[in-house]
């Protein structure tokens, strides 16, 4: 497997990263917040892979986004409406804590930015997947199917946090 | 461009699959399968968690969808507990007398206010989180257990909706009752085997 696949595969094969995406994707769709939110999302992510790309090793980071994606469970499960204010905020630190989250394990230079070029584009494209589905969730069950999936989300987030702190 | 990132995402998924193959099939697969057998195998889990769907179908709006929203999040508290360790005595009996309850609101065709149901849930709901949170493994595969049991949970609460919403038809009512009073009796068949 190349350095860009790598990279490119990790958002998707971390459940951490899964579950925090999909929450993500999920807020944005029930509120149907504009573009600001899944960019702000994008580009904290750059920031954060920058960062690593800089030798910066920060630790905590998968607990931090566990932690965001119970917030964003618990407000996808709560269906209240929010100003787009708070969606940016949150976008962006789901995003910078995925990215933080995704140290590349190769020791070549070229081969640790290949796979962190790989990281931002598989972690925002997932994002953008998923907004094509949860955009559309418009019918009164399929809006409580959210919800549903949204008490799922914090549910998990909560016991792996617990089980962190724990251990 | 839309059909241009479902391409990608579906690329990436294949991908992952391939992937998945290779190397992540010990861990994240494993602890999934794992979670996710966990309720559906604990036979005094599963009736209980039948039995939650069942009644908040019975009961119909709002509750049918607040108490499978409701039932994660104070399941989570619970397990929280387990595995901090807090003590939580007669955990196995509440889970067996949950099931007892449960299936005689549905058997009774019980109707209670909505808060009254919740609170019953909820409190239920403490004593299932609080046994899977103690058996819950550490480990790097904590995410994809927790993440099968959660969904294992719901997917019993769905399927107890599912059933439920058969009592809008009177013969559907009475089996869903007949149901709920055998959820009812095996609750207390299990209740019998711990005293």
């Amino acid at each position: 497997m190349t350095a860009l696949s790598a990279g490119l595969l990790h958002p998707l094969v971390v459940p951490a990263h899964v579950l925090a995406i999909a929450a993500l994707a999920l807020l944005i769709g029930q509120q149907g917040w504009g573009r600001g939110v899944p960019v702000a999302y994008g580009v904290a992510v750059l920031i954060g892979l920058g960062a690593i790309a800089l030798a910066y090793v920060p630790k905590f980071t998968e607990e931090t986004l566990l932690a965001f994606a119970a917030i964003i469970g618990l407000l996808v499960a709560l269906a209240r409406p929010l100003p787009q204010g708070p969606g940016v905020l949150l976008a962006a630190a789901i995003g910078l804590s995925l990215a933080l989250d995704s140290p590349p394990e190769a020791l070549a230079l070229m081969q640790a930015n290949l796979t962190l070029l790989g990281t931002a584009l598989g972690a925002v494209l997932l994002l953008l997947a998923l907004l094509q589905g949860t955009a559309r969730l418009r019918h009164h069950w399929q809006r409580i199917g959210a919800r549903i999936l949204g008490s799922w989300v914090a549910a998990i987030a909560i016991l792996v946090l617990a089980l962190r702190l724990v251990g | 461009m839309r059909a241009a990132v479902i391409r990608l995402f579906a690329v990436l998924l294949c991908l992952a699959a391939a992937s998945s193959a290779l190397a992540h099939t010990g861990s994240v697969s494993g602890g999934f399968a794992s979670g996710l057998s966990h309720p559906l195998f604990g036979l005094d889990h599963a009736v209980a968690m039948l039995a939650v769907g069942l009644w908040g179908a019975f009961l119909g709006a709002p509750a049918i969808f607040i108490l499978p929203v409701v039932f994660p999040l104070v399941m989570a508290l619970g397990g929280v507990l387990g595995i901090f360790g807090v003590p939580l005595p007669g955990v196995e009996i509440g889970i067996a007398v949950s099931a007892a309850i449960l299936g005689m609101m549905v058997a009774l065709a019980a109707r209670p206010p909505l808060w009254v149901a919740a609170a019953i849930v909820g409190a239920f709901a403490i004593c299932h989180g609080h046994a899977h949170g103690a058996e819950l493994p550490p480990g790097a595969d904590a995410v994809a257990y927790s993440a099968g049991f959660v969904i294992a949970t719901g997917a019993l609460h769905l399927c107890g909706i599912a059933f439920g919403l058969l009592a809008r038809w009177p013969a559907g009512l009475i089996a869903v009752r007949t149901a709920g009073g055998g959820i009812a009796i095996a609750g207390l068949m299990f209740l019998g085997r711990l005293l």
